[in-house]
């Protein structure tokens, strides 16, 4: 499964209230391709911040928040694991879409291939965490996931290469944060 | 009330989130944050992540303060400029003053920095004095506010209040 038919996959599995914070690159423009959502904040920089910026919603909102994360993103902020495995919020829930590579430069390997994510998260203190390889059984998966306690994150393997690229998303970024907290904020 | 008079008048003026890590010239803040009810203060593990939960916080409809030392602001340089100049969120910060010729010897080149640093990205910084916290406050949150940018008060050992 390439990563993009993951990011639709989650997507369709979501409930119209819940928040996505979508990882910087790929992997928004993939959630903005799949499924354009006023509740989804897509990141353009700032990678290995998912957990923290997904962290800071879930502390605020009551809703289920959704981090579309990467395995090297995590790996750049590893400490956000600890944080959300530390303060444990229920309503957050961790996907990690993993290549096994930086596959947007080049596909130079990651240390992902080395480092067990999901243990690394329980031993953090998430209720749950587990790995699985994308196919047939993906969906069940996800649907696992989702049904968890949370803080739950789902290390998902996805295919490593990089076919047909999604274009960049259409707004400025100040566009991007103002609607998605007009969208949490507005009754 | 709580431990800090500036932590109070934070609030006062509409704070409703911290994140941030300790700096020992900033004991009296932490001490009030500590008393903070759930939800409201992340004892984050590195300066980076608290500023970014911040602007989650933020898209979440809170007003989102977070508080480090100086030191902190080098960790913090990618997320402030892609992330909260980049998309315009806003950001009171309060940052301890180190780096002054008598501090440590590992305060002393970014310290003696920090004001240079703020310019160059064209954050709004401020001195805080001891007996103005409520101005202060209020200088921070509407700095953040108005340009929807970084702001900071820098806050040297005797102006933890």
């Amino acid at each position: 499964m390439t990563r993009a038919e993951a990011v639709a996959l989650t997507l369709s599995s979501l409930a119209d209230g819940d928040i996505v914070v979508a990882a910087d690159g790929a992997i928004s423009r993939e959630a903005y391709r799949a499924l354009d959502r006023r509740r989804t904040f897509y990141m353009l920089g700032s990678m290995g911040q998912v957990a923290s910026i997904a962290l800071g919603l879930a502390m605020t909102r009551t809703e289920r928040v959704v981090a579309l994360d990467g395995d090297g993103n995590l790996l750049m902020g590893f400490g956000g694991l600890a944080m959300v495995g530390g303060l444990k919020p229920a309503n957050l829930y961790h996907l990690v879409l993993d290549n096994g590579c930086y596959a947007t430069t080049g596909g130079q390997p990651a240390l992902s291939r080395m480092v067990d994510l999901a243990a690394a998260a329980l031993g953090a203190g998430y209720l749950w965490a587990r790995r699985s390889s994308s196919g047939e059984h993906t969906r069940g998966a996800v649907e696992s996931w989702l049904a968890a306690r949370g803080p739950a994150l789902l290390n998902l393997a996805v295919d490593a290469g990089e076919t047909d690229p999604a274009p960049r998303v259409p707004m400025t970024p100040e566009e991007m944060a103002t609607r998605a907290r007009a969208a949490l904020t507005s009754a | 009330m709580s431990a800090s008079r500036r932590l109070d008048a934070l609030l006062e003026a509409g704070v409703g989130f911290v994140a941030g890590v300790p700096c020992s010239y900033l004991k009296k803040l932490f001490a009030g944050c500590a008393e903070l009810p759930a939800g409201f203060f992340l004892p984050a593990v590195r300066e980076d992540h608290a500023v970014a939960a911040c602007a989650g916080a933020w898209l979440g409809g809170r007003r989102a303060l977070a508080a480090m030392q100086n030191s902190g602001l080098g960790y913090c340089l990618e997320v402030l400029t892609s992330l909260h100049l980049m998309y315009r969120i806003p950001l009171p910060m309060v940052v301890s003053d180190r780096g002054a010729p008598t501090d440590y010897e590992e305060h002393r080149i970014l310290g003696q920095g920090t004001r240079r640093l703020l310019d160059l990205f064209g954050i709004p910084w401020r001195e805080a004095h001891t007996g103005e916290h409520e101005a202060e406050a209020h200088w921070l949150v509407e700095a953040s506010e108005r340009e929807r940018t970084p702001a900071v008060l820098l806050v040297g050992k005797e102006a933890d209040v």
